[in-house]
């Protein structure tokens, strides 16, 4: 009898394993097939990141930082796949994303790239002249990322919807700057420049 | 008198434009499009529609057809291609065939990302319910089809019942009525209305006469239940306040006409079993929408490989390659005929050498947000109310509440709690936990059901903008995009056709998956006919 129920248990452990999707290509889903990004569902492009900051923001999720106070549809999926994520399965998660060739998402956006060049050099102070990041300011590349999608966030940090929280110091940093821009039309300028600039290096991102 | 949007209607009425708002918001995107049609909005489809698919036996020797995904238009392309003689194979991403097609009972998997849950429903035939599809109306000839030619069970799914509530915040202090009381009254006054401005006139304009006239009249009496002096006084069809079978019924008192005009009701609960796709009689299989799955699954063993995710889809001079992830591994295939039911939002994420006009179309394609909730309810309370089956309404999030069509007097029973196909609302529903959705539904179904919550036991909830692999329920094509690039969608691109209801006009229901299937085979029926003739000359 004993012999019985301990099958049975384990049956019902095996059963339950066998349902969840233990493996990282869950990501691929909503990312698009090599972490590229998918406009049609709003996912941003996470093959250009590196880990350091995917580990920052799957944090960040998961502590209320982001996706919590925003009305921000796409931000609240998000931070419930990353609620849902064991440590182990994040570390999984990221080294499967990362071992993926960058790719520049193809689009254009209109705007005045000169005048989002000028306004640029105060965001290359930390994301670099490049826009390729810098771990040690944990600024991330934005050279090779949708432009809707940075668009959204410097929104959410100039209505305070991301950078709110008391712990994430960057992001308060993030918010300070994105809030000291004048109007919508600086926030497309610069967008539209770094649409111009080429992919960061591998070098770079590892 | 305003809209759903409190814009005050304008004095010539509603514009054919607002009236179809008005029918999509009560009742989705599916009819919206149905009435569209029907209005003349927009051009009916020009594909002739087969009355059966009818595939003649492959003769141009061996030949491979890769599906991709196995919910109803991927089953049937196995199901009749197979027959017809051609290799299938269908690469399943999820751990489970059937696609929306979904009945959820004990021990199911909800993989809803960031939201997993299980059923813990009790053990029971009767205590499930159909997450996706759920109901089929009888002109869905081709799903109907089906469904004759297996033996699947069917019952009747009571789709408009009169006894069932309609409850809005706006009207009536909140509280719930009988969708038959809202009705009688609503049809008396605005008969008497009618058939005193008919009276009130001498004569009708030509060409109507006075034959015409009287039977106008008497139309309106029949219609609003009136008096013989053409006034409403209250009917037995709003159920009489009491008596009726051994003492004289006694009449309810109408209520005010300008109470009534509080609450669009009639934009629901009223005029929904209208619409030919909502009629008060559809069927539904016996035990479950996925006793249709099981039988195309029991007729193609060893065709479905589940858990497999599509990685790339590479268009070959011939033939389509498709890669994939199994077991943490990459694989590839090859395939003469690639038929692709992936939601085309997702597709677009998924590495592909298509025209670019063809994947611009899948880029454009929005989500289908569309949101359920079941509750198991300890006793079926609804009954002793007087409600077997049927749909209750609210203007709640939470919309409707479904009575289950089957199990009556049974110990316990499954309610759908929620049923919601507004965007915002199911936005509103998708950034809950489970647990946050049973209670919101608990809370918001106390205003119909005072005791609600005494009953509930527990719940699981369904939100199809966030399960895995889907991302969507029906395809949101706006009419603009159906007019430029339906066709677009439907072509083949060599041995490549992207399926599913999503290439339909009728996104959300199995009937058009189980065409856009049909509209695919018969067109690579065509290219085997023409490399036959080519090999002939």
């Amino acid at each position: 009898m004993k012999y019985w129920i301990f099958g049975c248990l384990l049956f019902a452990a095996s059963l339950q394993a066998e349902t969840f999707q233990q493996n990282a290509q869950y990501c691929l889903v909503c990312h698009g097939s090599k972490a590229q990004g998918n406009a049609a569902i709003s996912a941003p492009n996470l093959a250009i990141l590196p880990d350091w900051y995917l580990t920052a923001q799957l944090r960040a999720f998961q502590s209320d930082w982001r996706g919590h106070q925003t009305t921000d549809a796409y931000s609240k999926e998000m931070m419930a796949v990353a609620k849902s994520m064991s440590p182990e399965e994040i570390k999984r998660a990221i080294g499967f994303i990362t071992s993926f060739q960058v790719s520049k998402a193809v689009e254009t956006l209109d705007g005045n790239i000169s005048h989002g060049k000028a306004l640029f050099q105060t965001c290359a102070a930390c994301h670099g002249a490049s826009a390729e990041g810098n771990k040690s300011l944990g600024a991330p590349p934005l050279a090779g990322q949708y432009s809707w999608y940075l668009l959204r966030q410097l929104q959410a940090y100039r209505s305070g919807q991301r950078g709110n929280a008391e712990q994430d110091s960057k992001g308060a940093l993030m918010k300070q700057i994105a809030s000291s821009l004048n109007s919508e039309q600086d926030l497309n300028d610069i967008v539209a420049y770094i649409n111009t600039l080429a992919l960061p290096s591998t070098s770079v991102k590892n | 008198m305003t809209t759903p949007e409190n814009k005050p209607i304008s004095a010539q009425g509603l514009s054919r434009r607002e009236a179809l708002l008005w029918i999509g918001k009560a009742a989705g995107s599916a009819a919206m499009l149905q009435a569209a049609t029907l209005f003349g909005v927009l051009a009916a489809p020009a594909a002739a529609q087969a009355e059966l698919v009818k595939l003649k036996p492959l003769t141009t020797g061996r030949k491979t057809v890769l599906i991709l995904g196995a919910g109803i238009s991927g089953l049937v392309a196995a199901y009749e291609l197979g027959k017809a003689g051609y290799q299938c194979k269908i690469l399943e991403a999820s751990h489970r065939a059937g696609g929306r097609n979904f009945t959820i009972r004990h021990g199911d998997f909800i993989d809803e990302l960031g939201n997993p849950q299980f059923c813990h429903f009790d053990k029971d035939p009767d205590l499930y319910f159909n997450a996706g599809p759920a109901r089929i109306p009888a002109h869905h000839t081709a799903i109907l089809h089906y469904c004759r030619e297996f033996g699947v069970e069917m019952q009747l799914f009571c789709n408009h019942n009169k006894n069932c509530y309609t409850q809005d915040d706006k009207a009536f202090g909140g509280k719930a009525v009988r969708i038959r009381e809202y009705e009688a009254d609503t049809r008396g006054f605005f008969s008497e209305l009618m058939a005193k401005s008919i009276q009130s006139q001498a004569k009708l304009d030509a060409p109507f006469d006075e034959i015409d006239r009287q039977k106008l009249i008497e139309f309106c009496r029949a219609y609003g239940d009136l008096s013989s002096d053409f006034t409403y006084e209250g009917s037995e069809r709003a159920g009489y306040q009491s008596g009726g079978i051994l003492s004289p019924g006694v009449l309810k008192t109408p209520r005010a006409l300008a109470d009534l005009l509080q609450s669009d009701f009639w934009a629901g609960a009223m005029h929904f079993g209208e619409l030919s796709d909502q009629s008060a009689a559809l069927m539904t299989p016996v035990g479950g929408m996925d006793k249709i799955v099981d039988a195309f699954l029991s007729r193609l063993p060893g065709k479905v490989q589940l858990k497999a995710q599509v990685q790339k889809v590479q268009l070959l001079p011939q033939g389509v390659e498709v890669s994939y992830w199994l077991d943490g591994q990459l694989q590839a295939e090859q395939a003469d005929y690639c038929l692709n039911c992936i939601p085309a939002q997702l597709m677009a994420g998924i590495e592909n050498n298509f025209p670019a006009d063809y994947v611009g179309v899948m880029r454009q394609l929005q989500r289908g947000k569309l949101s359920k909730i079941a509750l198991q309810a300890k006793e079926r309370f609804w009954e002793k109310d007087q409600i077997y089956s049927g749909i209750s309404w609210t203007s709640q999030d939470i919309t409707q509440i479904w009575y289950p069509s089957h199990g009556m007097f049974k110990a316990k029973g499954i309610l759908l709690g929620a049923y919601s196909w507004d965007p915002a609302i199911s936005d509103r529903f998708s950034a809950m936990t489970n647990q946050q959705r049973i209670a919101t539904a608990i809370a918001q179904g106390s205003k119909l059901h005072p005791d609600y919550a005494k009953y509930i036991e527990q719940g699981n909830s369904i939100c199809w903008q966030r399960m895995n692999h889907m991302l969507g329920c029906g395809a949101v094509w706006s009419e603009e995009l159906l007019k430029t690039s339906f066709a677009t969608l439907q072509a083949p691109v060599g041995g490549h056709y992207m399926v599913g209801d999503q290439v339909s006009y009728h996104p959300g229901w199995q009937e058009g998956a189980v065409r856009s299937a049909w509209h695919a085979m018969e067109s690579i029926q065509q290219q085997e006919l023409q490399k036959q003739r080519q090999v002939a000359v």
